[in-house]
């Protein structure tokens, strides 16, 4: 016979690990240059892109859990240029042999210094699809980054693996959703495919082996009165009234200010909601700039096009603190027209910005899915 | 013997001078291979894609990624990746004696189409749903292809007509797999669930509680090969009361089995819990103070952990440890829920990693 208890009072609780990382994210010197070494680049998935000092391209790879820093050795300096290739995705399939319908272009960013693209692509849609890193130059040409030999240095974002007797592949996986550089530090979102989590984790590049970077919390505050975790879609680096913000989008659509200043070890970290974009919609890319004197910000989504935030005098706003009755709130912005089937949109140059079109997949007009080809590179003046 | 003689007669003649009527090119082995033609030891100054190239598909497109190589006299085009099914392979041989070039065409493997993928599980198991469900776990029997959700994953109303624009369920352009890609997690619109959030105030959320609702996932979602699933998948459902109470452990009720046999440990929820961090989240520490290893059931629609050890319990002190990420259907985790109400102060934060439930065994 079993006995069947009733747990009443015997509940301890553990205390947590404190987090003993070193967490930096202020501003620091310059690094010099930085040599990887060279050797076979250990993707096994090649997702969000971002790139940081020297020509070095940061590549996420959920699948593997880890962040690879490849150094392009493309640091030759490009002031303007003009990116224009149609059917991209097909263009790679025939270089890697497959159908065009086999590729899937993940993410695509510009070199600041040269400003050629790369693109990160996967040649198949299933568990054995090869990661691709792609090289469009200002001529269009393509050309795929050798991953058998580069200089390259990884930083696995889990601890080493628990042995496991039964063999069987852990299915829990973080999706990197987008990463930024900001002073030394590289900055990466993620969205667990099984816990609701929030983390954001800093790490300091160059890579140490033994250093994975901090996580911290980041949280949604919601009105004044709820609060909850908020995973963050995309975030850029901007700077506000001389201070270093991260303007980051949220899963649930609001657009958000954190100052850097607050990012701290194991910090519970509440951002400012300075707009919310509406329902049924998630932000793709975000790309600050000047025009004629003024601020903006350009933000690409799945179901809203793209959209220009005035982002003038953007610290006055306050923060939202209501629920609005309409799609938008907060800061001003205006839907900009030129912008079609917008799937990346990425900092090209002082006036240009480049962005990856396709035709919307076969879903419903909210929810079309992923592009379908032909896949273009497209230089856009900035509205 | 025809070989032997055209590649003798281009071992001394120079570029551009030989047998051209013998030259052919053959696709065997996953490699394009010129024979016919003896190709010297080193390249030409233009290199061997001047002589020798292959396209994977038709029209203006670059040529396909490769190696070449001389062997036995010939060359030979190794593709640097494997020979895909449903691919039209062209090769051609520009004759270094200038004639016309020589071009052949080859076909891939066909595609495959036997369908055999189908949607083995869908959690939550359970035919009601809180109006606040956060997740959808969707287990397939094969590895499938991503991407598709959008246009293969329906939630359709009372009705029979799919939920929609603002009315649609899923956080838009989000699919997370798992890394064998048989395992789905979408994400009900947070935006709709967050209390105090626009499209909540305005929208509602995702599921209306007393409403009834089908999933259905269809069949032409394709695995990773490419092929549609042998069947479509439907699950009836109702929307359930909001889960805003954060899993207690105290609510628990835990069944402990007897010394010296192998039945299992059980731990009965009050609600529903998060399907694949039940079967992680939970574990058993001995008297010694090792784990346990065992075998795992997550029965009763979520409802029900059951745990069998490998070996026989012993007599003893024993604990079970939760981690405090532990969700329920909505979100919520211990000792915190999935969105706090900071005004009424209903809650607290407990900074916490792990809870102990210590049982002993007699």
């Amino acid at each position: 016979m079993r006995l069947k208890t009733t747990i009443r009072t015997a509940f301890c609780v553990c205390a947590a690990a404190a987090l003993a990382l070193t967490f930096s994210l202020v501003s620091r010197t310059a690094p010099s240059k930085v040599n990887l070494p060279v050797g076979k680049v250990p993707l096994t998935s090649a997702g969000s892109l971002a790139f940081g000092p020297d020509g070095i391209l940061f590549v996420a790879d959920s699948v593997g859990a880890k962040i690879v820093a490849i150094d392009t050795n493309d640091a030759k300096p490009v002031a303007k240029a003009s990116i224009n290739v149609e059917g991209v995705d097909g263009k790679i399939a025939a270089m890697v042999g497959v159908p065009a319908d086999q590729i899937v272009i993940n993410h695509v960013v510009v070199n600041p210094i040269s400003k050629n693209s790369y693109l990160s692509a996967s040649r198949g849609k299933g568990p054995d699809a090869a990661p691709l890193i792609a090289k469009v130059d200002t001529a269009g040409k393509i050309t795929l980054l050798s991953l058998d030999s580069a200089p390259n240095e990884a930083v696995s974002l889990v601890d080493a693996p628990e042995a496991n007797s039964s063999g069987r592949q852990n299915p829990r996986m973080q999706t990197i959703t987008d990463m930024t550089y900001v002073n030394g530090d590289l900055m990466v979102a993620g969205l667990s495919n099984e816990e609701w989590s929030s983390a954001l984790r800093s790490i300091p590049f160059p890579f140490k082996s033994a250093e994975k970077g901090a996580t911290l919390q980041i949280w949604h505050s919601s009105h004044g009165r709820y609060e909850t975790q908020a995973p963050i879609r995309t975030f850029v680096p901007y700077d506000i009234s001389g201070q270093q913000y991260v303007l980051a989008a949220y899963t649930c659509t609001p657009l958000v200010k954190i100052p850097v200043s607050e990012l701290k070890p194991g910090a519970q970290v509440k951002g400012a909601e300075i707009a919310d974009l509406g329902a049924g919609n998630q932000p793709i890319d975000m790309v600050p700039y000047k025009k004629d004197g003024h601020q903006y910000i350009l933000i690409a989504n799945t179901s809203f096009g793209v959209v220009k935030l005035k982002a003038d005098n953007i610290e006055t706003y306050p923060t939202i603190s209501a629920p609005q009755r309409t799609d938008v709130a907060g800061v001003p912005y205006d839907k900009v027209s030129g912008f079609d089937n917008v799937q990346h949109l990425t900092a090209l140059d002082s006036s240009n910005v480049l962005v990856m079109t396709g035709h919307p997949g076969s879903g419903p007009v909210y929810n079309p899915g992923p592009p379908v080809g032909p896949i273009n590179l497209q230089t856009v003046a900035l509205p | 013997m025809c070989k032997f003689i055209v590649a003798g007669l281009a071992v001394i003649l120079p570029w551009g001078m030989t047998a051209e009527q013998n030259i052919s090119i053959q696709f065997q082995g996953g490699v394009f291979e010129v024979t016919g033609w003896h190709a010297p030891s080193t390249p030409p100054a233009t290199g061997w894609a001047s002589v020798f190239v292959v396209y994977a598909g038709r029209g203006d497109i670059p040529p396909l990624l490769g190696s070449y190589a001389v062997e036995g006299g010939s060359l030979v085009f190794h593709p640097t990746y494997p020979i895909a099914a449903g691919v039209h392979y062209r090769a051609i041989f520009y004759s270094p004696s200038g004639g016309a070039p020589i071009e052949k065409s080859f076909d891939g493997p066909p595609r495959p189409s036997n369908r055999i993928a189908r949607v083995e599980h869908v959690y939550p198991s359970d035919s009601v749903w809180p109006s606040n469900q956060l997740r959808l776990y969707i287990y397939f029997s094969e590895p499938m292809s991503r991407g598709e959700a959008a246009r293969h994953l329906h939630v359709l109303d009372s009705e029979g007509n799919e939920l929609a624009g603002s009315r649609g369920v899923f956080l838009p352009g989000e699919e997370l797999w798992d890394p064998a890609f048989k395992r789905l997690t979408m994400t009900f619109d947070p935006g709709r669930i967050k209390r105090g959030l626009t499209s909540n105030e305005r929208i509602g959320p995702p599921i209306t509680e007393g409403k009834r609702y089908i999933l259905v996932i269809d069949a032409d979602w394709p695995d990773a090969r490419g092929v549609p699933m042998a069947e479509e998948f439907r699950k009836a459902f109702r929307g359930g009361p909001a889960q805003r109470v954060p899993p207690d452990p105290k609510r628990w009720s835990i069944t402990v089995p007897k010394a010296g046999g192998l039945a299992p440990l059980v731990i009965d929820f009050p609600t529903s819990m998060n399907y694949p961090l039940l079967q992680r989240m939970i574990s058993v520490s001995g008297p010694a103070g090792g784990v346990i290893y065992g075998a795992l059931v997550i029965a009763r629609r979520e409802t029900e952990w059951r745990f069998a050890p490998e070996k026989p319990w012993a007599t003893g002190n024993y604990r079970i440890l939760v981690d405090t990420g532990l969700e329920d259907l909505a979100g919520n985790h211990i000792g915190e829920p999935f969105d706090i109400d900071v005004f009424n102060k209903v809650t607290e934060h407990i900074d916490t990693k792990t809870v102990s439930l210590p049982f002993s065994v007699r």
